[in-house]
């Protein structure tokens, strides 16, 4: 009627280590060579149709498995697979191009509806008692420990062919990629190869299974992508970045699910995967969550400084302010900050007044850094203006030196350029600041 | 309605988001019941001056005011008309149940539109002329009936201050002319309207007064007095040509060729 | 093995009553998700609760109890929140940032029933596909009545979404539609949208125990995007989706059991294939629909194209006189029949097919008059736009045109356009 975990047998005995090594090498080309083709599924945005693929396989499995009379043989019930996977992505399509149905809905139509396909067909083969039918269900989580040398080899062999052909066409898949578009009207087939790319990822779905199984396979072509993607800007570098990641989650995944009696393959694989990609966002250089955290708190830092001084000038035309009425202009737990640090850098300074409050005025150093500040909003503006590219490419709120950015020659043509048009002109209104 | 304070006020608000800023300082003042235009070129923050004023975006500093109270007092007299392509149009509604949305924030939990709400939608329908496609899925209306839809529910809202995103974006000559003659009736109805456009020939023809934006606020008042040729050069920064041509039309108050 | 003996009626019964009310309220929530564009994260939802279920048993909460709602809750907010974490703070797109997310909740849930076998009184199994056949075995008291317990919190929870949406009905559409605008109009747009989460994960952990994690999303999705292909209308498609979740519980368990396997994937298949059956019959833009439409227009431009080609024949052109595809020689007999063609192999028009085809010829004409006017292109150009818009204009805009030509009687290539309406005398002499 079902399949309970508990009456399965999964083998946990030992393994000759010739056997072991052989696995072990096939398991890790396997996360390498999803890695790289996941790149592709990610930059192209097809993470999900990945997985509606993947969850289809099972039913693939038992399609292949009836077909073969009740053999389990792995290159046959992976061609099995590798078919209603293939048809799960038909299936999209068509859903795409017949119906109102969006695409978010029709990938849970398919994985969903073939999910449901491939587990009827399982239970009805297991409770029909067929033999050799209970190791089946080792596709729905993986489980490696059941792959023989020559199973390992031959995944191995169709992931090696698999990275083989995306370096091959590496120049045309990143192009299609990244502007289909353009790619079709240069003349390239693009539907050709985004169906081709689609299908690599598929094959590489069935080829994950016996490591990941059905249901998390789709992390081994989707995070180890992600992760490379936090530690470079760069196509060529992130292809073999992903493959290494996806080669080390593999491998720490089957290393420690041999390790524990009955912990499926699968879960651990993709907890291995999450660990390092967790790491990245963290620690990335530019990317990562701490250098971006760093980052995003001088700029707010230098930003809230510069307002300071800038309302500050405004309020001294009326004799000494109060922090108060500094801060009611420039409110934020920066501007707080901000006010002790120019406090501390002495650009302000107290001043006693009669009635004994306590009122601040900027000192000549900070009358300078706000002058220094609208220099270089005018002349911000004066970019704009004559050169809006430049200005909105480089302009950041800690209003940065244009001369330091652009250099001074860039600079000196702008001046130039904008003088020339201005000249007709009546005066400057409307700057930044 | 009160017309003591100004309509709208920005005062110093900046925007930026991540480190990128899209408004620096933009300090402007609209005064109440006219039609307000914010005029500026792709990508110079217009929409997201109107979003901050609508509370749609976080302020990096300064403050908005709305008919002099901040957005959160005023709520419930403001009417937004965001761009088209914002929603999915093949969302299984009517056009009816899109326009009594408007009444929605008034009505307060739980509370259901009843007859009045209804008789009211009807009658904001009517005056965008789509009363005889009342019961029509919203997708299978043309581009300029769409934004009429839009509009009917900001009229549904029965605010005193309306702000537009683009209401001319991809909407045929016959919509445009409706939708801006209802706008003007609005007008002289004593409210204020703030349109994001980006036609210049057509700002001549129906805004009172326009403020030109680009990151900044290079100039804003009447629409004469702001659209000359040197406010047009430092606003679309080089391309002149046609630039010159406007302007010429706008201070001779025709159209261009 | 369980051997569930067929003759206890009340058994299926309380299955089938089961399946119905988890898939009334997977359809309700699901129709919401499905409008929003959000069926992936009721994907990533149903994945997610896992590790939340395992947490809360294993701290003491009873499967179907609140406790164990509460920690669904938990960790289907958290998949949210690290969605949109990756999204803003790592800039991943949607689909990948949801990818990362639950694959790993999952993993970890995995982990811990697997790791935990002992103390968790979950099975893995259960975990992916749900025990349908089970949950009558597990009842409690009501009113004398051994009620199952899951049915019981699929029903409560199904009677709060219903609650739910009828007292928030406004905010949920209005938010639904337009995030943006319903923020402006003062909305509580945030409260909404974390309620339409909770809503997901209530109806997830009411589901999990009878059909698991991943058959959820076939009941959230499926239902919903067939009702959304069916009617126009949110209310209705939220009533239509309802049914077609509840008939396919029935057929599918009844199905499940006639086939001896799988309760919960069988009604996910039963499901595909109400979809399947949504997107071919669907009035108005089905697949059939479409293709009916499509090709009746084909024939309808057949046989006006033969009626104009024979008008031609009479001006003199004779070219293309005899049909010479099937489809022409289909579209002459059906005009032969309809007489609209004289019978016999020189057959020339009827006068009813004459004054059919001069009005064709009269839209080619006008157009191409109209294009030679207002749009610069070169003589050759204006037959191919002409030859597909003569079968679209109608009598206004033929008017309108004529008017716009101001009485101009010839088309770019010197030929006469044939008037609207025929002088009485000249009904028997076409090229006038």
């Amino acid at each position: 009627m079902i399949l309970a975990a508990a009456d399965l047998p999964f083998p946990t005995g030992w393994i000759p280590p010739y056997n072991t090594l052989v696995v072990a090498a096939g398991v890790a080309s396997v996360g390498f060579a999803a890695g790289v083709v996941g790149c592709f599924a990610v930059l192209r945005r097809r993470a999900l149709a990945g997985d509606a693929a993947a969850h289809a396989t099972l039913l693939g499995v038992g399609l292949a498995f009836l077909l073969g009379g009740g053999r389990r043989d792995l290159p046959l019930l992976l061609g099995g697979a590798l078919s209603t996977a293939i048809a799960a992505l038909a299936g999209l399509v068509l859903i795409g191009r017949w119906t109102r149905t969006r695409e978010d809905a029709a990938t849970a139509i398919v994985l969903g509806v073939s999910f449901g396909a491939g587990i009827t067909l399982l239970s009805g083969i297991s409770a029909r008692g067929i033999p050799g039918s209970a190791g089946l269900e080792q596709f729905l989580l993986g489980h490696t420990a059941g792959l023989t040398a020559a199973d390992a080899m031959i995944l191995g062999a169709l992931s090696l062919l698999a990275v083989a052909l995306v370096t091959l066409f590496l120049k045309e898949s990143t192009l299609v990629a990244f502007d289909p578009l353009f790619a079709a009207a240069s003349g390239w087939p693009v539907t050709l190869i985004d169906y081709a790319l689609v299908v690599l990822v598929a094959v590489m779905v069935v080829v994950g299974l016996p490591a990941a199984g059905a249901v998390l396979v789709t992390a081994l072509v989707v995070i180890p992508p992600v992760t490379a993607r936090q530690w470079t800007d760069r196509v060529g570098v992130m292809l073999p970045l992903a493959g290494l990641f996806g080669l080390v989650a593999a491998l720490s995944g089957v290393a420690v699910s041999s390790a524990v009696p009955r912990m499926p393959t699968g879960p651990l694989v993709v907890i291995a995967a999450s660990l390092l990609l967790a790491i990245s966002l963290l620690l990335a250089p530019r990317r990562g969550g701490l250098a971006r955290w760093l980052r995003s708190r001088r700029t707010v830092a230098a930003w809230a400084e510069g307002r300071l001084l800038e309302v500050a000038l405004r309020l001294e035309g009326e004799g000494p302010f109060t922090r108060e009425q500094l801060l009611a202009k420039a409110p934020g737990v920066a501007a707080e900050r901000a006010f002790k640090r120019l406090a501390r850098t002495a650009a302000i300074e107290p001043v006693v007044t009669r009635a004994g409050t306590h009122a601040w005025r900027l000192a000549v150093w900070g009358r300078e850094l706000a002058a220094e500040r609208s220099r270089r909003l005018a002349a911000w503006t004066e970019v704009l203006e004559a050169a809006r590219e430049d200005a909105r490419g480089h302009l950041t709120i800690d209003v940065p030196s244009p001369e330091a950015i652009l250099g001074a020659a860039r600079m000196k043509a702008i001046r130039e350029s904008a003088a020339a048009a201005r000249s007709a002109s009546g005066p400057v209104s409307g700057g930044m600041s | 309605m009160s017309t003591t304070s100004a309509g709208l006020e920005f005062h110093d608000v900046t925007v930026a988001y991540g480190r990128r800023p899209v408004l620096w300082n933009v300090d402007l003042t609209v005064p109440g019941a006219c039609l307000f235009g914010i005029v500026g070129p792709n990508g110079a923050g217009k929409s997201t001056l109107l979003k901050a004023a609508l509370g749609l975006v976080p302020l990096a500093g300064g403050e908005v005011r709305i008919l002099g109270a901040p957005l959160e007092q005023v709520r419930a007299r403001v009417g937004y008309v965001p761009q088209r392509e914002s929603v999915d149009w093949d969302f299984p509604v009517s056009v009816t149940d899109v326009v009594l949305m408007g009444t929605y924030a008034r009505l307060g939990w739980l509370r259901r539109p009843g007859p009045r709400e209804r008789a009211l939608a009807a009658e904001c329908l009517d005056r965008v002329g789509l009363a005889d496609v009342a019961e029509r899925q919203i997708g299978r209306l043309s581009g300029g009936q769409q934004q009429r839809v839009f509009l009917a529910r900001a009229l549904a809202q029965q605010a005193d201050v309306y702000f537009l995103d683009e209401p001319m974006a991809g909407v045929d000559a016959r919509s445009q002319e409706r939708i801006f003659r209802v706008l003007s009736d609005l007008r002289a109805e004593g409210r204020l309207v703030v349109i994001v456009h980006h036609d210049l020939r057509s700002v001549a023809e129906w805004f009172d007064a326009v403020a030109l934006i680009d990151m900044r606020l290079v100039a804003t008042g009447p629409v004469a007095e702001v659209l000359t040729p040197e406010n047009l050069r430092r606003t679309y920064a080089g391309r002149l040509d046609v630039l010159d041509e406007i302007g010429r039309a706008v201070a001779e108050g025709g159209r261009t060729s | 093995m369980i051997e569930i003996d067929t003759t206890h009626v009340w058994m299926h019964f309380w299955a089938i009553a089961t399946a119905a009310t988890v898939s009334a309220a997977c359809a309700l929530v699901g129709s919401f998700l499905v409008v929003r564009r959000l069926s992936l994260l009721g994907d990533a939802i149903s994945h997610a609760v896992l590790p939340g279920i395992v947490l809360a048993v294993l701290a003491g909460g009873r499967p179907g109890g609140a406790g164990v709602f509460l920690g669904a809750v938990v960790a289907a907010l958290v998949t949210v929140w690290l969605t949109n974490l990756l999204g803003t703070h790592a800039g991943l797109a949607e689909d990948a940032g949801a990818g990362v997310a639950f694959t790993t909740l999952f993993a970890i849930g995995v982990v811990l029933v697997s790791a935990l076998a002992s103390q968790v009184d979950i099975d893995p199994g259960c975990v992916l596909y749900g025990i349908l056949e089970l949950v009558p075995f597990d009842t409690v008291p009501i009113f004398g009545l051994e009620v199952p317990r899951a049915l019981l919190a699929a029903a409560t929870v199904l009677a709060v979404l219903v609650v739910a949406a009828a007292l928030c009905w406004k905010e949920l559409v209005f938010t639904a539609f337009d995030p943006a605008a319903a923020r402006a109009a003062g909305l509580p747009v945030g409260i909404v949208s974390a309620g339409l989460l909770v809503a997901t994960s209530l109806a997830t952990v009411a589901s999990f125990e009878a059909v698991g994690a991943i058959l959820v999303v076939a009941m959230l999705a499926v239902p919903a995007a067939a009702a959304e292909l069916l009617v126009r209308r949110f209310h209705l498609m939220l009533v239509v989706a309802v049914a077609l979740g509840i008939a396919g519980s029935i057929v599918g368990y009844l199905a499940a059991w006639h086939f001896n396997t799988n309760a919960a994937g069988m009604i996910a298949v039963v499901l595909g294939i109400e979809y399947l059956l949504a997107a071919l019959l669907a009035p108005g833009d089905g697949v059939v629909a479409r293709v009916v439409s499509r090709e009746s227009l084909r024939w309808r431009v057949a046989c006006e194209d033969r009626l104009a080609s024979l008008w031609r024949a009479e001006e003199g052109d004779a070219a293309a006189l005899a049909p010479r595809t099937l489809l022409d020689r289909l579209a002459q007999a059906r005009l032969v029949f309809g007489g609209r063609i004289v019978p016999g192999r020189a057959g020339g028009l009827t006068d009813i097919g004459r004054e059919e085809a001069r009005v064709i010829v009269r839209s080619h004409r006008l157009w191409e008059a109209w294009l030679g006017r207002h749009v610069a292109l070169p003589l050759d150009h204006l037959h191919p736009p002409a030859e597909w818009i003569e079968h679209h204009l109608g009598a206004e805009v033929r008017g309108r045109i004529a008017a716009d030509l101001e009485g101009d009687e010839g088309d770019p290539h010197g030929r006469d356009i044939p008037p609207e309406e025929f002088p009485r005398r000249a009904a028997d002499e076409p090229t006038r």
